[in-house]
């Protein structure tokens, strides 16, 4: 007797009660595809010929009640959950390390109301981004979390990694957009938060979906804030000789609160490599875009209050077609063949500090990399694209052009290279990631990374999904 | 497609997510597997012997829309439907495709066409216009024809009739039968050249795309470069534009909505053309679908309505409600194939589809211009 197949059929109909044989798959090919998502791990293995884990079950739920009743089964057969938005997390956090029943969240992708008063908008959590931008444009409205991964990225997986977007240096990050949401909890309930976000009615445990990557509950719903679309959008791009003047330019224009939407500077690698392969630009030195938007008076003006700051500490003005050209291209560098891919290796190493570590964080983590790698010919590169008041992120990534061929080393070898450059940022004040959460790439860092805090996230997650039915193996638990 | 191609688009297109907003099918399936990305990662993997061709991966397969939305909004223009057609047709050879798609591939071969149990028709004669009939105009939509040659007729062309009956070549094409796509291209080719048509004009957006674009990509067969290829819509927006051509209003105040056909995203700059058309005809309001222009989405019309019936209906569906929930109570479009899928569903939603053809040739205004 086949022990597990018999099994994975009784679970299998159980679920089909559930959810309905249409929205059950254990087929191969399912099983294939929802093996791997964005990150350079599974590919790499894929690549090399090499199956990977495979979910048992694949479940497209239609309501957060169905998903209830998914918990009960997974707690009774202590099986885990993997959520799945759009398989874009670079971390690995949508891979179903332990197989169990992965369940994608893409048909519960209803648009539910849109408030032009109160300027927000309620949907579900499986909705592809780009696809909620387009039916707010329709209003003349925006939601304003314009990620790289808009395209094929949901609404829920913005919000379970604390996504970023282009335009977070004024608008804020996913979770600064979402007002609230509902959460089925690994236990079967179903709750909503309070439905605004700033109040003082306890402490702020709303907050504690956001970044739990899927591990305390699946987002079904949530209502975020959107803007009017802008009456202009001003892009210039400046060039400094010296990166760090630049880190200087960007940290007096926040500080100062002129309000870019974004702010993205390319430092010397990355201008001479990444900019000139996507953009055509041969610049010396470090590309810097500014970008301001809204009422066209205000915004021409904090263009030029910031553009003084930059002159003031060196800049060259490139003028407007490069800020331009920047805009609207801006997600090109993502797309094959022209974006990082295999056989190479990479990976996003990015960190966020606060201004006055920043240098010492950036030079840190290169000499980590280029120092520590040099027999693989590493190349490590970044930009800084969200700002804060208070500091900015680095979005560093390292290249290595030929990484071994054999799987299980390429990926020590990947490990190996993070495993420096993650020291060198919290040895200097610098967390694990900004935006990219955590999966099972980081979840190793996660104890260095809170010390002492650790053990009571460990007591929070074991007293909200006693089973560890969600997610299992990922943001370290 | 070349061998080497087919792998080169399916390993940039396998880890890539980029085209998923646009991505119809996966849209009303929700499964990951059938998007571009999940394509691509079958037919990759199956190439490094991590999968077979089976039942279950062929259907994956069987699945793509072939419609071009992945293609049109690549930065890097991959052309992963191309590259799906050519493993397709790999499959196809080796008899493991799905039974329907010999049966099709048996008709188009036998008769030029799924539609009917007849051959071809002949040309009508010999012109310097040759209006291309195909075989959904006749077969599914007939109105669309007889309209098309008034209109023609009210701008001065009297057209010759080519291909009457038979497919363009894409519907064999996209099943995986390159052979039986060429045959059906060359026979239209000496249609054309019998005729002696120095331009030929169609009637939807899937024959421009066929003729002006798939039959060199896909079957090496150029276009020849002393013939005119356009579409209907073209002539008469550029007639109208020039006052050449004018309507009278119909009496018809209901919002309505111009539904983007099948292919439409595959013809460049097209989108305002058909538009400006019903405008001109009709008074009421136009609203417009969500998935429209560069982002439409296909109706069942394409392969999907013989090697998946389900999908082909969903997708029919999904362009009725993306209407019906923009406020539209007509659905205007001039593909006969698009008119014909959306027919069979819109009275369930309380919606009327009208041919933009008909539409306009009940209205052509009498007297001098």
């Amino acid at each position: 007797m086949d022990r597990a197949l018999f099994q994975q059929e009784m679970i299998r109909s159980e679920i089909a009660e559930i959810v309905g044989e249409e929205y059950v798959s254990t087929r191969e090919s399912d099983r294939l595809v929802y093996s791997t998502d964005w990150s350079w791990m599974p590919q790499m293995w894929l690549d090399r010929g090499k199956p990977l884990m495979t979910p048992d079950i694949i479940v497209h739920p239609g309501t957060p009640e169905e998903i209830a009743e998914l918990t009960f089964v997974a707690n009774k057969y202590k099986i885990p959950i993997v959520p799945w938005g759009g398989g874009s997390g670079t971390q690995g956090g949508a891979l179903p390390m332990f197989g169990g029943i992965l369940l994608d969240t893409k048909r519960m992708n209803r648009i539910l109301e849109i408030d032009e008063v109160s300027l927000t908008a309620t949907a579900e959590a499986g909705i592809i981004i780009q696809q909620l931008e387009w039916a707010v444009n329709e209003r003349g409205l925006m939601f304003p979390h314009y990620a790289a991964s808009s395209n094929c990225a949901t609404l829920g997986g913005a919000l379970a990694p604390r996504g970023t977007g282009t335009m977070s240096t004024k608008y804020g990050k996913a979770e600064d957009l979402v007002l609230s949401m509902e959460v089925v909890l690994p236990t079967g309930e179903i709750i909503n938060t309070a439905p605004v976000p700033q109040h003082a009615s306890g402490p702020d445990w709303f907050r504690l979906f956001l970044g739990s990557e899927g591990t305390f509950g699946i987002i079904t719903k949530a209502t975020v804030q959107l803007d009017y679309l802008p009456e202009a959008r001003y892009m210039r791009a400046v060039l400094f000789k010296d990166m760090n003047a630049a880190l200087e330019a960007g940290r007096r224009i926040m500080t100062r609160r002129l309000d870019p939407f974004v702010i993205r500077l390319y430092d010397h690698e990355s201008t001479r490599t990444r900019v000139r392969k996507i953009l055509g630009y041969e610049f010396d030195g470090s590309y810097m875009v500014i970008g301001f938007d809204g009422d066209p008076d205000i915004a021409k003006l904090q263009q030029q209050k910031a553009l003084d700051i930059c002159f003031e500490l060196g800049a060259e003005d490139l003028g407007e077609e490069p800020g331009e050209k920047w805009w609207n291209h801006r997600y090109d560098f993502y797309y094959p063949p022209i974006n990082l891919k295999l056989p190479w290796m990479y990976g996003t190493t990015e960190t966020v500090t606060t201004y006055d570590k920043i240098q010492g964080v950036y030079y840190a983590i290169k000499e980590a990399v280029e120092g520590g790698f040099k027999e693989w010919n590493v190349r490590w590169i970044g930009h800084f694209s969200h700002w804060f008041h208070w500091g900015v992120m680095l979005y560093s990534r390292f290249i290595i052009e030929e990484p071994p061929q054999d799987a299980q080393e390429a990926l020590r070898l990947h490990n190996r290279v993070w495993e420096a450059a993650m020291t060198a940022a919290i040895e200097n004040g610098g967390m694990i990631n900004e935006h990219h959460g955590v999966g099972v790439k980081l979840g190793r860092y996660m104890r260095r990374q809170f010390k002492d805090a650790w053990p009571f996230l460990l007591r929070l997650k074991d007293a909200i999904d006693p089973n560890h039915i969600m997610n299992p193996g990922k943001t370290g638990f | 497609m070349a061998l080497e191609n087919v792998i080169l688009t399916v390993e940039n297109c396998r880890y890539c997510l980029m085209c998923r907003h646009v991505a119809p099918v996966e849209k009303v399936t929700h499964r990951e597997t059938l998007s571009p990305h999940g394509w691509a990662l079958l037919i990759a993997s199956q190439r490094r012997g991590l999968i077979d061709w089976n039942e279950d991966t062929v259907d994956a397969i069987y699945s793509a829309p072939d419609h071009g939305n992945s293609r049109v909004h690549c930065v890097t223009d991959q052309p992963l439907p191309e590259a799906i057609a050519a493993v397709r047709a790999e499959i196809a050879e080796q008899n493991l495709g799905p039974p329907i798609i010999y049966e099709i591939n048996e008709a188009l071969s036998t008769y030029g066409t799924p539609y009917a149990t007849e051959e071809p028709g002949r040309i009508s004669g010999q012109g310097e216009d040759a209006l291309y009939v195909g075989d959904e105009a006749p077969y599914l939509w007939p109105r669309a024809l007889e309209a098309a040659i008034t209109l023609l007729r009210a701008i001065g062309v009297t057209p010759v009739t080519v291909g009457v009956g038979r497919s363009n070549g894409y519907l064999a094409s996209s099943l995986g039968f390159p052979g039986t796509a060429a045959r059906l291209a060359r026979a239209n080719l000496v249609d054309i050249r019998e005729a002696g048509a120095s331009r030929v004009i169609v009637l939807s957006p899937g024959d421009a795309f066929a003729f002006g674009q798939l039959w060199y990509e896909r079957l090496g067969i150029d276009w020849p470069e002393d013939v005119q290829l356009v579409e209907l819509v073209t002539l008469l927006d550029d007639r109208l534009a020039a006052g050449a051509l004018r309507f009278s209003q119909a009496r018809d105040d209901r919002p309505y909505a111009y539904v983007d056909p099948t292919h439409a995203i595959r013809v460049k700059d097209r989108h305002d053309r058909p538009r400006r058309l019903v405008e001109a005809v009709m008074p009421g309001k136009r609203v417009e679908l969500l998935y429209r222009r560069e982002r439409a989405h296909p109706v069942g019309s394409t392969a999907l309505q013989f090697t998946k019936p389900d999908i082909a209906e969903k997708l029919t569906r999904a362009r009725i409600e993306d209407a019906v929930s923009a406020g539209a109570q007509v659905l205007i479009t001039e593909d006969p194939g698009t008119l014909y899928h959306l027919s069979r569903y819109a009275k369930e939603y309380g919606v009327e589809v009208a041919g933009l053809y008909e539409l306009l040739a009940a209205h052509l205004a009498r007297g001098r211009l």
